[in-house]
């Protein structure tokens, strides 16, 4: 398999540690949750490696990226060594200095930042009581100082009824370009609290519906590359394909659901490179002491998960006897590791066999057009 | 104060080189990308501020088969692409 020389970007998370403990968070409880964060000098020594790696971008991420002190140093890094960054934050702590300096650096993409509801009781119901004025400000913050910003908001039990109100909060009275969805994943501390957190079969249904409507609504103001939506809109398109007796869809069939592992890399706060955040139990090496280019290159873990492109859905028995085999891809090796212990796996969340076997409705078709 | 002659690469642009020697030029302060087949890799390593168009033409001849006559409109065409775009400058002669 042909790969890059280097990764186009990397994420990074900086800190194992946050001010909040969401219920479903993906970091806590997972092997990314390490108990001490890298000194200011080792990144900052790594992100010479990476100038010379000639990667583009960088994502600062956690834990919450904004509890570490020296966060402008290491911005400061990311600059003089030729790279832009983008940072994924719950928004509470970033402040009109933090603001104002983020601005400055012209190396911005955008700051991430999470809302799940559209007021307190919704937000706050998985984040921590005051933690949605908290979040407003920051937006607030970052906006007035002309920092790209970008929502993603997290479904789950407690703002699955609130998803109307959180589009009209975000594109109207905010006035946000666009925001994008998940769903609270069967990782990290979810996992101790899936019963409270996960959508049920019938929420599923429930918020790929009115998300598939917001979207038409909002002309295509409403994206995601998992979760409800996203489920939604390529479920669909699966049973299209069926039901016209296409005989594939390019690119299915195959393990082919995640492409990360072929532009990117992540480390962990402890400095342990893994192929993502969310695959932070693979272990391929460390910075400052393993080469990344070599790692990128030939680590044998690394190339086990991309070469799970070239596997069939039809060798598994999970899939045996599916009709949604030649357009499906078997979704995120994450989600396949936390429920099944095996990352070349299809992931049985996103099985959509299952979900119509348990009841779950596709919405009506004309949702799809946008 | 005049320019000199010899195309310089911006030292903040950055050169990835992705599959069979084509490349991707990024700058960070725009974070615009400027894509660049394998002669165009080949001019970007030259343009170190020693050299003029011409030099580098000749540098070019040197090291490649069946370079086209119209090569030294296309490499004049290059660099001011390159230089209308940032990415490419001279440097100030001190007379």
């Amino acid at each position: 398999m042909k790969v890059i020389r280097t990764p186009r970007s990397v994420d990074l998370a900086i800190t194992s540690r946050c001010n909040l403990r969401c219920a479903y968070c993906s970091h806590f409880g997972s092997a990314g949750d390490v108990d001490q964060d890298l000194a200011t000098e080792e990144w900052l020594r790594f992100f010479e490696e990476l100038s010379d790696c000639a990667v583009m971008q960088v994502i600062l991420e956690g834990g919450e990226p904004i509890c570490r002190q020296d966060l402008r140093q290491l911005i400061h890094g990311i600059v003089r060594n030729r790279m832009r960054f983008t940072i994924l934050s719950n928004g509470t702590l970033i402040t009109d200095e933090m603001a104002a300096f983020v601005a400055e650096t012209g190396r911005c993409d955008g700051v991430q930042v999470s809302i799940d509801g559209s007021m307190p009781a919704t937000h706050d119901a998985c984040r921590g009581n005051g933690n949605f004025e908290r979040t407003m400000d920051g937006i607030m913050s970052l906006s007035k100082h002309g920092v790209s910003v970008s929502v993603r908001v997290t479904i789950h039990r407690r703002n699955v009824k609130d998803l109307e109100g959180v589009a009209r909060l975000l594109l109207e009275e905010v006035g946000l370009h666009s925001f994008s969805t998940n769903a609270a994943s069967f990782m990290g501390l979810c996992r101790q609290h899936s019963e409270q957190v996960q959508l049920t079969m019938e929420e599923r249904a429930l918020a790929m519906k009115t998300l598939l409507r917001l979207r038409k609504k909002y002309n295509g103001r409403i994206s995601a590359t998992a979760g409800p939506l996203a489920e939604g809109k390529i479920w669909m398109e699966m049973e299209e394909a069926r039901r016209e007796g296409r005989p594939n869809i390019p690119g299915r069939g195959y393990l082919t659901g995640c492409g990360g592992p072929l532009n990117t890399l992540a480390v962990r706060a402890d400095g342990v490179m893994v192929p993502c955040q969310q695959m932070s139990h693979i272990e391929l090496g460390r910075i400052n002491r393993d080469d990344l280019r070599e790692v990128w290159q030939n680590h044998a873990e690394l190339r086990r998960i991309r070469e799970r492109r070239d596997i069939a859905l039809s060798d598994f028995e999970f899939c045996q006897g599916c009709d949604y085999i030649p357009y499906c891809t078997g979704n995120c090796p994450a989600l396949a590791y936390t429920l099944l212990g095996e990352e070349n796996h299809p992931s049985p969340d996103a099985c959509l066999r299952r979900f119509l076997e348990e009841g779950g409705r596709l919405p009506e078709e004309e949702l799809l057009a946008c | 104060m005049p320019e000199n002659d010899m195309p310089i690469a911006n030292p903040l642009v950055v050169l990835r080189e992705e599959f069979d020697d084509w490349a991707v030029l990024f700058d960070p302060d725009t974070g615009n990308a400027f894509g660049l087949n394998p002669t165009g890799v080949f001019v970007w390593k030259c343009l170190d501020g020693n050299r003029t168009v011409e030099d580098i033409l000749n540098t070019l001849q040197a090291n490649c088969e069946d370079v086209p006559k119209e090569a030294e409109q296309h490499l004049n065409d290059f660099i001011l692409n390159l230089s209308e775009q940032g990415l490419v400058g001279y440097e100030i002669r001190k007379d």
